[in-house]
């Protein structure tokens, strides 16, 4: 699963999630991509999964970018304990996904082939999202 | 650049900032700037749905005409065309003055042509790693997009932007040695499975700056 090796801090703020995404909104690498319509905290487990149906569906050939990378760590307090006593520990790693964000991308499959596996990794995430290719971007 | 004639109507406009453009926008119009030949860049609004149609004609790498009043004031060349990341809703264009016989860089888009060999008959994946490449020529006569022809490519062959075969008044900006479409071998079942392998424990992530314990 994705996780940071190195990071500066153990526990950061939690920010906001407002606005649209400045970067990363379009196709870099791929002909076909998922792109997020609203904004979420999306887990490492949530983006391994949804690679993990895409590459099973495209099976052999195909190449896959996973374009949000979960660098932001979320703690929790366990379960019973009062409130104070300082900051709970880090448990499970997020990325900010703003609306409009190029979650994934895929190139190398045909298009009905690439937009199910894009439709089963989208199934796999706690936001709607849309596929968009790099013909009708440019169209 | 293709023999067809792109027309697009502008009005100078007076409002600028956020609301002056979010008004134009909900009329129905793009808020744009034209710029070039040393004038100073004047702000115009164009109708969102004619740009439409003429970007899918292929206003991207052609010259456009642009029409003051009903009558063709200058040519230009769409620079930039920002959109919103959502929507994908045209929001500013930039056009830059442009004669017709004048040089000009432009950025043109890779098209592939054909099957490649090695994806037909060895099951490889053709990976197109640059999309588009920049090249220099008279305003003209560059092409729309830029046709690349991989039908001869077996696995590990690759096309490099030098190689690529230009009008001769064209002439590429881009390094000769960029890597613009590869054919790879396709990843073995195997190996799609243990890309797939979900570790259970997740180490923990090493903090800068933070002395570790000695024994």
């Amino acid at each position: 699963m994705l996780t940071p090796k190195r990071v500066k801090w153990r526990r950061v703020h939690r920010g906001r999630m407002s606005g649209k995404a400045i970067r990363g909104s379009t196709l870099t690498f791929g002909e076909f991509g998922l792109q997020a319509t609203e904004p979420c905290w999306m887990t490492n487990r949530q983006i391994e999964a949804a690679r993990i149906a895409m590459t099973r569906h495209i099976k052999r050939g195909g190449k896959v970018w996973i374009k949000v990378f979960p660098d932001k760590p979320v703690t929790k307090k366990p379960a019973e304990v009062r409130m104070g006593a300082g900051k709970g520990n880090p448990e499970f790693w997020v990325a900010v996904v703003r609306p409009g964000r190029v979650l994934f991308e895929l190139s190398g499959v045909d298009a009905t082939v690439a937009k199910e596996a894009l439709r089963l990794a989208a199934a796999k995430l706690p936001i709607s999202t849309k596929v968009i290719t790099r013909e009708e971007v440019h169209a | 650049m293709s023999e067809k004639t792109l027309n697009l109507t502008i009005e100078f406009r007076s409002s600028t900032g956020t609301t002056g453009s979010n008004a134009l926008r909900a009329a129905g119009k793009v808020p744009a700037v034209i710029y070039g030949h040393g004038a100073k860049p004047q702000p115009i609004a164009v109708d969102a749905r004619q740009f439409a149609e003429l970007w899918h004609r292929g206003a991207r790498s052609s010259l456009v005409t642009l029409v003051l009043d009903g009558k063709a004031s200058d040519t230009a060349l769409v620079r930039e065309v920002q959109r919103d990341p959502v929507s994908s809703h045209i929001v500013h264009i930039d056009l830059q003055r442009v004669s017709v016989h004048e040089s000009i860089h432009a950025r043109l888009p890779v098209v592939t042509v054909g099957v490649a060999r090695g994806v037909r008959d060895s099951g490889g994946v053709m990976d197109v790693i640059t999309h588009e490449l920049e090249v220099s020529g008279p305003a003209d006569e560059l092409p729309d997009q830029l046709t690349v022809d991989v039908s001869g490519l077996g696995i590990h062959d690759h096309v490099l932007a030098g190689s690529i075969t230009l009008p001769t008044s064209v002439k590429m900006i881009t390094a000769a040695d960029t890597l613009v479409v590869s054919i790879e071998a396709s990843k073995t079942a195997r190996q799609v499975e243990e890309a797939a392998f979900v570790t259970s424990e997740q180490p923990e992530p090493e903090v800068i700056g933070q002395k570790k314990e000695t024994e």
